[in-house]
Order: C-alpha cells, then sequence, then structure tokens
C-alpha cells in the first residue's frame, strides 16, 4: 500500500513518488518506506551460513522472540555467497541507505561510517572469558570496536583418511615437506592434492598466507609500512609451492575458485584441500560412504616449527547512517548475550567458532569429533594481515590477489625472482 | 534453392549441419536437465556418466519451489522485463521517429550522439547509479530496476527502430496530410501500424536482455522478495562454498521456459523486425 | 489574441506582432513535432544516463575510496593505471577476448544463417530451440558450463576421454591459456545464435532473382555465394558485428561468475577490473578510471574494424 508515512512525507517525496510511479506501479514492494518517526523494523543483512539451520535459527526462532519482546520486526536480509557482499555493503555505505546492522566484511573499507560498538563488545567480553587477542585487531580502531567478532569460520586440511592410509600417512603430515612426500605418492596414485590458487577469497588464502608465515615470511611489518616479503625465504616459499604443484596437484586448481575444491573432492578427484567442513557436511549428507572417510588436519609446519592458521572473521557492526543506530545496537546486544548467541552458534554445529574463550571448551565442540579441530584454529589463527594492521591497503592487496598471484604467476613460468618482485613492486604502489 | 536436390546434397547441406549446431546449442541444456533431475549422490559420482540419470527425482524442482521465493523472482523478472520493455520502446520510438523521418536542425547531430550512447559501458555507471537510485530512495524496489534498464535498452531499440522507420516511404505520410490528417495521426493511425514487427522485434530484444540482466539488479535488490531470477538464484542456492547444483539447473530451466514460449510464437516477427531494420537501415 | 483566420501578409518579416500565432500549424512545423516529440526520451537519457556518465568520468578524476570524501587528482588515476601490470593484462586479455570471440561468432553466424536458409518442416521451433542459449540468464547458464568445463566429472572430458580422442581431458580452466579459450568458447556458444538468426533475417531478403541471373551468367554455388550472397548480408553483417563487439568488449558475468579473472589474471577483463577495484578494492575513482579507459580502447577497435572493412 502506498501510504507515506506520517510525519515525514514532503511534497517532494510526493512528487518522487509521482515520478516513480510513472512505471505504472505505486504499491506493495514497488515504493520503499519512508523514514518512520519510531523504528518499527531493523534490516539485518549477512552472507548466507552454510549451515542453513543457523539462518533458519536465527529467522524463525530469534527473530521474532525478539519481535515479541520489543514490538520490533527484525528483517534479515541473506546476502549472495561467493563475493557480492561486499559490493552491496559498499553500495549501502556510500548511498547512507540499506541494513541497519550487518555482518561487516572487509571492514576496513568503512570503518568510518561504523558506530562505536565498545560498550557492547567490552561487555561481551567481560562476560564470555574474554576475547582473542588477534580478532581486536580487526574490530577495534583508533582505541575502539567498530565491530562485534560473531564468530570464525574455521578453514583447515581437509582430506581422505582412507587414501592416506593407503599410502601409509597414518597421521596427517606434520610438516609442509612431509606434505609435499605424501601428495606426490597419492598423485602417483592417481589422488592428487587440490590446493586453492585461483581468485577466491577463502580457501586459496587460508593455506598460503600460513604456509608463507610458517616459513617466516610476512607479506609487511608490523606496523603496515615496509614491504617484507622480499626475502629470501619468500623464494623458498615459492619453489616449495611450485614443486608442490607440479609433483602433488591436480592440474587445475590454479584457476579455482572458492567452490571447485568442494565440488573436487565430492567427486572423488582429490585427496586433500584446505577447506572450511562443508565438504564433510555435504558428504555425510550425500555421500555417506565418503562422509564416513573425511578428517581434518592443522596446517603443516614450516622450517620455523611453527604452524598457522588464516582466521575468516565474521563482525557484525551498526551502520552510522542507520535511522536508528541506539535500537540497531540493543538488538546486537541481545544477540550477543549468552541466552541467544549459544543456542545459535549451537544451531550452526560450530560452523562459526566465537572468538571468546568461554567457549574454548564447550561441550558443543564434542559433538562431532572431527569438528574439533576447528577449535584448535583459533589458537593459531592470524588475520590475513598480519602482523601488520587490517586496513584498505591490505584489502586492496587482497582482492586483487597479487600475493596468490605471485604463486600461480611462478608455476605458469614466471621466474620466481621476478614473480617476487612484482608482486613487491605492486604491494609498494599500494602502500604509498 | 536453384541447383539439384539430391538427397545426398540435402544431407551435407542441411541436415548434417543443422544437427551440428543444434547439437553445440542444446547440450549443455541437457546437461542442466539432466542435473536438475539427479539426486546429489548420483550428481557427485565419479563413474556416473554426466547425461545418465539412474534414479529420476524431482527433489531439485520441488524444493526449489518449496523453500525459495523461485515463483516470486519469476513474478519479478517477468514484471521488471515487460516494463522496462514498454518504457524503452515507448521511449526508444520517440527518439526514433523523429530522427529517421523528419528533417531538422540538429537531427543529424543528435543521431550520432544517440550511436555514441552505445558505448558507454555499466561498469563505469553501475558506482553513479547505485548512488542515484539511493538519493531517490529506491534502494530494494523493483522500480529501481524498472527505470535503469531502459538505459541500457533505449539506445539499441531506438537505433533498431529508426532503420525501420526509415523503411516506411514518405509518401504515405505526405499523402495523409494532404488529406487532412495532422501530423500526429499520420504517425499513430498510418506509419506506426506499418511497424509492428519492428516493434515486436525489439521488444523481445529488450525483454531477452532484461531478464538476464545482473549487475544493477545484484546491487539494487538485496531483499528476497524483489529479487529477479539470476540475482536470486545466484543469491540464495548458492551458500558459502556449496552450490546448490540440482536447484541451480532447475531454477535455470524454469526460468528460461516463460521465455522461451515467447520466442517460439513471435520468432517470425522478431527476424522480420531484424530484416528491415538492419538491411534497409 | 491572434485572429486565426488571418493569414499571414506576404513578405511580413519585420512584423512578427502580426503574424497570427496558430497552435495547430505550429505543432505541424517539422523542427517543433520532432522536438516535442524527442523531448520526453531526451530528459529520461540525460537525467538517468547523461548524469550518472558525467559523474562517472568526473569520478575517475578523483581519488574515492568507501566512506571518505573524495579528493582530487587529476589524471593520477591514469598515470596509475599506465604503471599497472594487471591493468596492461586486463586490456590485452578484453582485445584478445572481443576480437576472437567475434570473429567465430560472425563465421559461425553465418554457417548457421546459410544453412537456416533452406526450407524444411519445424523450421520455426528449430529457430526457437537455437536461440535458447541467447535467451537462458547467463549468470545461470555460466554456473553450468563450470560443471561442464570440470576436467574430471564435466561433460567435455567425459566426451574426450569416452570417445579415446584423449585420456584425460585438458584443465579447462586450470591454465592461463585453456581458461582463455574456455571463457571464448562459452562466449561464443552463447552469441552465435544471435549472429546466427540476425544474418538469417538479412539472406531472406535477398531477391531471388539476384541468384538467377548470377547462375544464368555461369556462377557455381561458391561464385553465388561470393558475389551475390555475401555482399548483399554485408551491411547486416557489419551491423550485427559492431553491435556485438561492444556487447562483449563490455562483458562482466562471464568472467566473474567463471574464473574471477585468474588464474593469474588471465582472465581478468577490464569490466571484471574495474569492479573489483571498486567494488572489492574499494577504491571507486580507480575503478571508474578502469571503465571510462574501456572507451577509448573499444573506440580504437571498432576504427580499426572500419578499415579492415574498407579495404575489401
Amino acid at each position: 500500500m502506498a501510504k507515506p508515512a506520517q510525519s515525514k512525507a514532503t511534497r517532494r517525496d510526493f512528487l518522487k513518488l509521482a515520478a516513480a510511479g510513472s512505471a505504472g506501479v505505486a504499491a506493495g514492494p514497488f515504493i520503499s518506506r519512508n523514514a518512520q518517526a519510531k523504528p518499527v523494523q531493523i534490516t539485518f543483512a549477512r552472507e548466507s551460513s552454510y549451515v542453513k539451520n543457523f539462518d533458519v535459527h536465527f529467522q524463525n526462532v530469534m527473530a521474532p522472540a525478539y519481535e515479541k519482546a520489543t514490538g520490533i520486526k527484525i528483517e534479515y536480509q541473506i546476502q549472495a555467497a561467493g563475493g557480492s557482499a561486499v559490493p552491496q555493503l559498499v553500495s549501502m555505505v556510500e548511498n547512507k541507505n540499506g541494513a541497519d546492522l550487518a555482518w561487516v566484511q572487509q571492514e576496513w573499507l568503512y570503518r568510518d561510517a561504523l558506530v562505536d560498538v565498545s560498550d557492547i563488545a567490552e561487555e561481551v567480553g567481560k562476560q564470555q572469558g574474554g576475547w582473542y587477542d588477534e580478532i581486536k585487531r580487526l574490530s577495534i580502531d583508533k582505541g575502539k570496536w567498530k565491530s562485534v567478532p560473531n564468530g570464525n569460520i574455521g578453514q583447515l586440511m581437509n582430506y581422505r583418511r582412507d587414501w592416506f592410509d593407503e599410502v601409509g600417512a597414518k597421521h596427517f603430515p606434520e610438516t609442509w615437506d612431509e606434505f609435499l612426500e605424501v601428495g606426490t605418492k597419492l598423485k602417483a596414485k592417481g589422488h592428487p592434492f587440490g590446493m586453492s590458487m585461483g581468485h577466491g577469497f577463502a580457501d586459496n588464502y587460508s593455506w598460503l598466507y600460513p604456509l608463507l608465515w610458517s616459513y617466516g615470511v610476512t607479506v609487511m611489518d608490523k606496523d603496515g609500512k615496509k614491504v617484507a616479503l622480499d626475502s629470501s625465504e619468500t623464494a623458498k616459499a615459492v619453489e616449495y609451492v611450485k614443486k608442490l604443484y607440479k609433483d602433488a596437484c591436480i592440474d587445475d586448481c590454479i584457476g579455482w575458485l572458492d567452490p571447485a575444491n568442494n565440488k573436487a573432492f565430492l567427486t572423488g578427484q582429490i585427496s586433500c584441500t584446505n577447506n572450511a567442513y562443508s565438504i564433510m557436511v555435504s558428504a555425510k549428507r550425500d555421500l555417506p560412504e565418503m562422509g564416513k572417510v573425511i578428517d581434518h588436519g592443522l596446517n603443516p609446519k614450516g622450517p620455523t616449527g611453527q604452524r598457522y592458521h588464516a582466521l575468516v572473521p565474521v563482525t557484525h557492526g551498526v551502520f552510522a547512517y542507520s535511522k536508528d543506530p541506539q535500537a540497531a545496537k540493543d538488538f546486537l546486544r541481545w544477540m550477543m548475550d549468552p541466552k541467544q548467541y549459544r543456542p545459535w552458534i549451537a544451531s550452526g554445529d560450530m560452523y562459526f567458532a566465537p572468538y571468546l574463550h568461554a567457549f574454548d571448551k564447550a561441550p558443543e565442540w564434542d559433538i562431532e569429533p572431527r569438528v574439533k579441530p576447528f577449535q584448535k584454529v583459533l589458537e593459531t589463527g592470524k588475520l590475513t594481515s598480519w602482523p601488520a594492521p587490517a586496513n584498505r591497503q591490505h584489502g586492496e592487496v587482497i582482492n586483487r590477489w597479487i600475493v596468490i598471484d605471485m604463486f600461480t604467476k611462478a608455476i605458469t613460468g614466471t621466474p620466481t625472482k621476478n614473480a617476487i618482485a612484482e608482486a613487491v613492486a605492486q604491494i609498494k604502489t599500494i602502500y604509498g | 534453392m536453384v541447383g539439384e536436390l539430391t538427397w545426398q546434397k540435402r544431407l551435407l547441406g542441411l541436415w548434417l549441419p543443422l544437427s551440428g549446431f543444434l547439437v553445440v546449442a542444446l547440450f549443455p541444456f541437457t546437461w542442466m536437465a539432466a542435473t536438475s533431475l539427479k539426486t546429489n549422490a548420483e550428481l557427485y559420482d565419479p563413474k556416473a556418466s554426466p547425461l545418465s540419470i539412474h534414479h529420476p527425482s524431482l527433489v531439485h524442482y520441488i524444493d526449489l519451489l518449496k523453500e525459495t521465493n523461485f515463483l516470486v523472482w519469476v513474478g519479478n523478472t517477468m514484471l521488471v522485463a515487460a516494463i522496462a520493455t514498454g518504457i524503452s520502446l515507448l521511449l526508444g520510438s520517440m527518439l526514433a521517429y523523429p530522427l529517421a523521418r523528419m528533417r531538422f536542425r540538429g537531427g543529424s547531430l543528435l543521431a550520432v550522439a544517440v550511436a555514441i550512447t552505445y558505448l558507454i559501458p555499466q561498469t563505469l555507471l553501475f558506482v553513479p547509479m547505485a548512488d542515484l537510485i539511493g538519493r531517490m530512495r529506491l534502494g530494494n524496489t523493483l522500480t529501481a530496476v524498472m527505470l535503469t534498464y531502459p538505459t541500457l535498452l533505449v539506445p539499441f531499440i531506438a537505433w533498431l527502430l529508426m532503420g525501420y522507420f526509415k523503411t516506411v516511404p514518405k509518401e504515405l505520410e505526405e499523402q495523409a496530410m494532404i488529406d487532412g490528417a495532422s501530423r500526429w495521426r499520420a504517425m499513430t493511425r498510418i506509419i506506426l501500424p506499418l511497424c509492428l514487427p519492428g516493434f515486436l522485434s525489439a521488444g523481445i530484444f529488450a525483454f531477452t536482455l532484461s531478464q538476464n540482466e545482473f549487475l544493477y539488479a545484484l546491487l539494487f535488490l538485496t531483499k528476497s522478495s524483489v529479487r529477479t531470477v539470476p540475482i536470486g538464484v545466484v543469491g540464495e542456492l548458492i551458500r558459502g562454498d556449496a552450490f546448490y547444483w540440482g536447484q541451480l539447473m532447475a531454477g535455470a530451466l524454469l526460468g528460461s521456459i516463460p521465455v522461451a514460449l515467447i520466442y517460439s510464437f513471435f520468432v517470425k516477427y522478431y527476424v522480420a523486425g531484424l530484416t528491415a531494420g538492419a538491411v534497409k537501415g | 489574441m491572434s485572429k486565426i483566420l488571418e493569414a499571414p501578409r506576404a513578405g511580413a518579416l519585420a512584423a512578427p506582432a502580426h503574424r497570427p500565432f496558430r497552435p495547430a500549424a505550429f505543432f505541424e512545423r517539422e523542427s517543433v513535432f520532432s522536438w516535442l516529440m524527442l523531448t520526453p526520451p531526451l530528459l529520461f537519457l540525460l537525467a538517468f544516463l547523461g548524469y550518472p556518465f558525467i559523474y562517472g568520468v568526473y569520478l575517475s578524476f578523483f581519488q574515492k575510496e568507501v566512506a571518505r570524501a573524495a579528493t582530487y587528482v587529476g589524471f593520477g588515476n591514469f598515470v596509475k593505471l599506465n604503471n599497472d601490470p594487471i591493468f596492461w593484462q586486463a586490456v590485452r586479455n578484453t582485445i584478445i577476448f572481443t576480437g576472437v570471440a567475434t570473429i567465430f561468432k560472425a563465421t559461425g553466424g553465418l554457417g548457421m544463417a546459410l544453412v537456416m536458409n533452406q526450407a524444411f518442416k519445424m523450421k520455426s521451433f528449430v529457430r526457437a530451440m537455437l536461440l535458447l542459449p541467447f535467451i537462458v540468464p547467463t549468470v545461470l547458464s555460466t554456473v553450468a558450463w563450470q560443471w561442464i568445463l570440470d576436467p574430471g566429472m564435466g561433460l567435455f572430458n567425459r566426451l574426450l576421454m569416452v570417445s579415446g580422442l584423449a585420456e584425460r581431458g585438458p584443465s579447462w580452466l586450470g591454465t592461463p591459456t585453456m581458461a582463455m579459450i574456455s571463457i571464448i568458447m562459452v562466449n561464443t556458444w552463447r552469441g552465435l545464435p544471435f549472429f546466427g538468426i540476425s544474418i538469417l533475417a538479412g539472406l531472406q531478403t535477398i531477391p531471388v532473382d539476384l541468384h538467377e541471373s548470377a547462375t544464368i551468367d555461369g556462377a557455381g554455388t561458391w561464385g553465388r555465394f561470393r558475389y551475390v550472397t555475401l555482399p548483399s548480408l554485408m551491411p547486416v553483417i557489419l551491423i550485427v558485428t559492431v553491435f556485438s563487439i561492444v556487447i562483449t568488449f563490455f562483458d562482466f558475468q562471464l568472467v566473474y561468475v567463471l574464473t574471477g579473472g585468474g588464474p593469474a589474471n588471465s582472465t581478468h577483463l577490464m569490466a571484471t577490473y574495474a569492479y573489483s577495484l571498486s567494488m572489492g578494492a574499494g577504491q571507486m575513482g580507480l575503478g571508474s578510471a578502469v571503465a571510462l579507459s574501456m572507451v577509448p580502447v573499444l573506440g580504437l577497435l571498432l576504427v580499426a574494424l572500419t578499415f579492415f572493412v574498407r579495404k575489401d
């Protein structure tokens, strides 16, 4: 119904409606509501969850409960996965119009447009065992919390225990060298690895960056001012990846976007890849025989003797352009209250691991033993910008796949030295 | 056809190449159809043939219709395409008619200008367009796309119709005016009806492009209830890194049926319209 | 008010006050009628196309990051792009992609049109079937192609392996060269029917007597094709080709869904690069600069085409 809201409707708005009505329609979903005096609706935008139940729990349990308690309707806007969430968020921020509250992916892009939520974050941290330090480097900007961390999508090595057993690998390889050995044997048997190295956003970064780190290499220094990628260790890492690709990997994987390794694994073409535990869930549901033999391993250790993991954070922020940021903040606070938060996280089968220490020993982790390693990710997990700040320049390096392409260029024929030099030059241009 | 028509000639000249083209055009659809009718277990089975279905199942179609807003998306898409096409035809013909049939100062310059608007890439426009739509508070409304799609369609439609309008002899108009009709009457009663195939042709083309559009829909339509088929299907049938292939393919097929039906009814007009517009223009 | 029936005095140039204003006649004037009719669409285009275009061009001279104010940088963005190897690779990729795909689509379309220009049963049905690749939403057919090109499971490689032509099919999206071949292939598949049907339309307008007189003069099938069919078709082919080049040059969806621009930027087109700069890296000024650069490059491509055609 095209009745514009009461006090805020102006002549201009009427004219705009009339103009828009030239399309011949003026009702229902075609005209957005004008500002209301009291918020009766909060829009919450979030990328779709792999575990559908998580979204269902929110829509069917949490949203109605909040509406019952406060009279405010929660509209859950599910954004498409695969890279379209960020463009939508960017669009919302630039046009100062859109969701009130969202999973603010790549939040360095619009921290300035987010409301200070330190009060909520501090409270939640105190209540639930304290925050993991690493995530603070994303959510805290100039001393203020701009987002409240909601959970980590853990990425580990997914592998076929049966095939690994066949080549004598009783435990998942501890070091990258062992990893290469096992992979070489498996490829010879027709079960290669499939390590994503294409223009995706998760499954490539989740092993290539930890690999670099375990070789003692970081992209930038701690302050994010000097490029640290040009070191002799980088060349060693690149040579390793070249060898890994040639001897142990399936040809296709240098072009893989994030869904490709799932597909390859489920169709029995690869024996190992780095991924969240979505593969195991799909297998258990559709291919029970395979589901029984999938397991998860931690990222191997490098020459430094350390192993690392990459964090894939889910954080929630409130936009300053919101018509009632306080209402959105209240909802956020309610959402993070253990009474709501715990069941919600459990409904997702711990796919999203809370960044709070109160959950370290939560019984939910023990429901499926193969999910438990994902809790360990938090112990050695770092933001992809580590050790530098997670800022716009870092975001640009990520979105232009500069480090990823360094590896793939070396694999497809560019001399290692040049591939590294080109990447370093491009990063220098970005950081200025 | 001139020449002797032996069956060998017919085979080589017609049936073989025709089947070739048909196979090339349609084989992905056979795969899409097969996938939409297979259970996930069969789909992922490495030993199974991609086109064989051992245990056909309608589960994907049922899930698609029951658990997603698919029908709403189809409705939205058809509505948006219809209205955007209507607006584009109206504006396009208003642009094309004078440029094709009237002589006036600035006419040729304007024709060139319209042709040049063609060369503006959508990727240059989408940021400003999002700003414009945001300012008009049309985010998440179908109106947003109904207004923006014509910007993609009007230049081409105008150019296509220009060619078509030019083919109607000026004498018809002059005769009508001598007989006392005004320009307006001559246009609406005599010239335009003769150009119906051109309109159908431009309309069908515009309709296809509208229901295919992705970028603006992605940016402006974020609520499930206002999504169009491409965005809705891609948005809600890809969760995290898992593609719901069966449902995706079911959606692709179901989404194409309405347009394919329209095409099969109107394809001869489509061809006729292009003929005049392109050849004689 | 003017007396409507009073005719204008002959030679009355210097006395406009005496010239009666006859609304009906006024609107009948070609220029008035034309401009009145042109006004609504022109206004629409100015508002919804002109303004965004100018804003887009304007943006490319600024550094505009998300949620921050824009700062003027003059040609700074273009200088950055000039020194950006990814940008030049995107330009190369776009030209190769557009050029090769167009050649395939034009020749394939011509072939399809020639074949279809014969009488047979169910011709309308077949025509509609052949248009299906063009009709189905691009995003969805491209998603299907992801699977069809899968090296182990995909239809292509399965057929290759089953027919014994290859032991293991190639990795269609896994090497820079194959990835480019794949996007050209998918684009050709999608666009060929459009060429085919349009050229078919052109074929059907060639008068039969032209063919007959050529045969009488002794021309065989090839001769007829070369001297009657092809020249008559040239206008159609040209127009459809130009249209297709423009659309293909700006193509975004296909690469976005199939490869994301990889591997190693081998399939990054100018459109996808502009998008990932604006929306991924949040550099809207730089992204607009890339998009704006598409126009001169496309212009050059079209000019090259005209030279190529003139030479004939």
